[in-house]
């Protein structure tokens, strides 16, 4: 959409807003009604909870915006705020006669936009269309990645309401429903296979550990380790395969300089790195040599990871969850998600998180990595400017998580969900982990300056080349450099990126880095949320570095360091949608400031939590 | 006659309000309401004061029992009522009910029960009293139109 479209369907959007207004007070309802209908949207309204609900529920797509009051006798409208975005991701907006800060703090903190005082004025009225552009701007952003077939472009406000709800459905639903499957395979079309994969767990990992420690690494045969591990159900060729990548793991951390990295968690780290594998044909060919049997940081073999972990399917919603940075390097593991059924080891394991079948298994694995990694994640941001070996795993971690978030469908769903459930209401709590996950990836891929990868095999054999580079700077910096290198896989054809010659911009589709975390500070909340959402889709990048910047200056953003280049493409729809996203700012303000004084009326403050 | 009957029932209209804007009794807020009347809502002042009318006279009554009764224990009910109160009367610009309904609300947080019965009496006062007034204007109104020829609809 060009410029000029999208500004027009902002200026006729406002009118004609369906809003849906809840109060049990008679007298308020019917001047809110008058004065939105005033404001030329469209009202419902209705005096109890129960029915808003019922209206809500009907028919998701029937309403924009719900505008409730906070005390009314049939449901508490903080419940009924939770509700409707649980169920319906509407912007809801508060309404009330008590200027207390904890009453909006609460509102805040359920996830209501914004939160106004009796008696309501009309100027503010007029403003809270802003509210559902916004959000329609972040689900767009949040869903354009991971629903191309819609072709959905930059479209804020033109945006169908179907799309928007399957987003709004998609999200919401993968962040409440962990057991939704329903919901995701309505959108995991492309999902044929029903093979029952395999899940190595950590417990499974462990014995097959055991056993391959029993026997003797060299003498290691999937028959012999399978008869010790004496796990039902689990076949030759599926220990043949996990042996596989646990040679190949073996011989990638061997190769990293990286001291104690992962020492404290090898099986996990193992496992996470090898559900990543999966869709690789690239490993096939690497040479296999026997490893050490140490494990080293994990950075290396991250690196190796490409994208295919990574995507998954962009078009189904499991990975996209929160943590949209897994969605990028979609390209690639489509490709190779076709060759899937050829690769035997990938049978075996759960790489296709559209088989429903995987969604149940899938869970222990991925709730423990999360638990793992946020555990591990944090201790290594604590200890990151002291240990260098650990900066190198917590290097890791991001990047795992986040790619088996797409590759283990549900599951990720799930472990994007642990860590952003708490955002989904509302933003702050789980920030921070993935703050700080989000913050090494923008590190390292900002200071990135690889050599750019030529292919898909070749570039992994790269990443173990440049492996030195990551202790040869010091402490923080060494995180850019570890992670940068796993960079440069997705910087692969498939995403039709041009691999940058100098990792500072890197392809924005690897990773959603749009905004570079200062490490020692978390963003804000509730702009960090918008921020994960946006950064599913690399056409956004650049829009999403000004919506920040211009959104939320203070949030320590460094956005100039990063010029993410959507490698030409998007930019130029990026830029409209900056200038829509810029004027639409403007605009709030600017009529925030004329309902500032306009009618004087005594008393009366309305409080904008949400501008 | 007409003419002139109309003149002065506007002139009535006009001072009724301001000495009730100036008493605070009324504020910004009821102007609001007054422009929100047009051809397509024609009686919405008439027809929101009287649900606010409504509304408040149960809400007091509910309150007054609730106070009355010797037992009583529910400042939260109270707190219920009066923050619908508030809102209401902010809504149509009863500013001095509104007013009262907060410090009213005040002692109830503070599980005051004199507190809150005095409260109660001053907020039935002053509403009493905004109704007086309310009724009156209504009543000037609606005589301005019929000698404006205009019928008034019942």
């Amino acid at each position: 959409m060009t410029v000029e479209q999208n500004f027009e369907a902002l200026d006729q959007f406002p009118v004609g807003m369906r809003v849906l207004a809840v109060d049990d007070d008679q007298t308020c309802l019917k001047i809110l009604e008058t004065l939105l209908r005033l404001c030329q949207y469209h009202v419902t309204t209705t005096n109890q909870a129960q029915k808003a609900l019922e209206l809500l529920r009907e028919n998701k797509n029937k309403f924009d915006l719900v505008i409730s009051d906070v005390d009314m006798p049939d449901m508490d409208g903080f419940k009924l705020l939770e509700l409707v975005g649980l169920e319906m991701d509407l912007p809801v907006i508060m309404l009330s006669a008590h200027s207390d800060p904890k009453y909006v703090m609460k509102g805040v903190t359920h996830g209501a936009c914004d939160y106004l005082l009796k008696p309501v004025r009309i100027e503010e009225l007029k403003n809270i269309w802003q509210h559902v552009v916004r959000s329609r701007f972040d689900k767009n952003r949040g869903s354009n990645n991971g629903d191309k077939r819609d072709g959905s472009g930059n479209e804020g406000v033109g945006n169908s309401d179907q799309n928007n709800g399957r987003a709004n459905n998609r999200k919401r639903k993968d962040q409440y429903n962990e057991e939704d499957d329903e919901e995701r395979d309505d959108n995991d079309d492309s999902s044929a296979q029903k093979k029952q994969r395999v899940v190595w767990t950590v417990e499974l990992h462990k014995k097959f550990v055991a056993a391959v420690n029993q026997l003797g690494y060299e003498k290691a045969m999937p028959k012999k380790i399978l008869d010790l591990m004496n796990v039902e159900k689990l076949t030759r060729e599926n220990v043949a395969s996990h042996l596989q990548k646990f040679r190949l793991y073996l011989k990638r951390i061997s190769g990293v300089a990286n001291q104690q990295a992962i020492m404290a968690n090898p099986d996990l780290h193992f496992l996470q790195m090898s559900s990543s594998h999966n869709g690789l044909d690239g490993f096939h060919h690497r040479p296999i040599p026997v490893g050490s049997g140490q494990f080293h940081g994990g950075a290396p073999a991250i690196r190796s990871f490409p994208p295919n972990g990574i995507l998954g399917r962009l078009n189904t919603p499991s990975g996209i969850g929160v943590i949209n940075l897994s969605s990028p390097p979609a390209g690639m593991f489509l490709q190779n998600q076709t060759d899937l059924g050829k690769l035997h080891h990938v049978s075996s394991l759960p790489l296709n998180h559209n088989d429903g079948g995987n969604i149940p298994q899938g869970l222990p694995l991925n709730l423990e990595f999360d638990q793992l990694y946020t555990n591990n994640n944090n201790n290594n941001i604590r200890n990151m400017n002291n240990n260098k070996s650990i900066t190198g795993s917590s290097m890791a971690f991001p990047s795992f998580s986040t790619q088996q978030n797409s590759i283990i469908g549900a599951p990720n769903n799930n472990l994007v969900v642990l860590e952003g459930h708490p955002q989904s209401s509302p933003p702050g709590f789980l920030g921070h982990q993935i703050n700080k996950r989000l913050e090494h990836w923008s590190n390292a891929v900002s200071s990135s300056t690889l050599p750019p990868p030529a292919q898909n095999s070749n570039s992994i054999n790269h990443q173990f080349d440049v492996s030195p580079l990551p202790h040869s700077r010091p402490d923080t910096l060494e995180w850019n450099n570890v992670s940068s290198s796993y960079s440069i896989p997705f910087c692969d054809s498939a995403t039709t990126l041009s691999p940058p010659p100098a990792l500072d911009t890197t392809n924005p589709r690897a990773f959603c880095r749009n905004t570079d975390f200062d490490s020692n500070t978390n963003a804000q909340p509730g702009g960090f949320y918008d921020t994960l959402q946006t950064r599913q889709s690399g056409n956004y990048c650049p829009t999403t570095d000004a919506m920040l910047s211009s959104s939320n200056p203070k949030e320590g953003f460094v956005v100039g360091q990063q010029k993410l280049q959507s490698g030409g493409f998007m930019s130029a729809e990026a830029g409209s949608l900056d200038d829509i996203v810029n004027s639409t700012m403007k605009q709030e303000q600017s009529q925030g400031d004329l309902s500032g004084g306009d009618l004087g009326y005594g008393g009366f403050s309305s409080l904008r939590t949400c501008i | 006659m007409l003419g002139l009957g109309v003149e002065r029932l506007q002139a009535d209209i006009n001072r009724l309000l301001a000495s009730l804007f100036h008493q605070g009794v009324l504020d910004e807020q009821f102007l609001q309401l007054q422009q929100l009347q047009d051809e397509t809502s024609p009686n919405f002042v008439y027809d929101v004061i009287n649900i606010y009318f409504d509304e408040s006279e149960k809400l007091l009554r509910n309150l007054r029992l609730l106070l009355m009764d010797r037992e009583f224990s529910d400042y939260k009910k109270i707190g219920l009522h009066l923050n619908q109160l508030v809102g209401s009367s902010s809504s149509i610009g009863a500013r001095r009910v509104r007013n009262v309904c907060v410090a009213f609300r005040s002692a109830s947080e503070l599980r005051n029960r004199p507190g809150c019965l005095r409260g109660l009496e001053v907020v039935e006062h002053e509403y009493h009293y905004l109704k007086n007034m309310m009724h009156e204007l209504f009543q000037l109104e609606q005589q301005r139109l019929l000698a404006a020829g205009v019928r008034y609809p019942m």
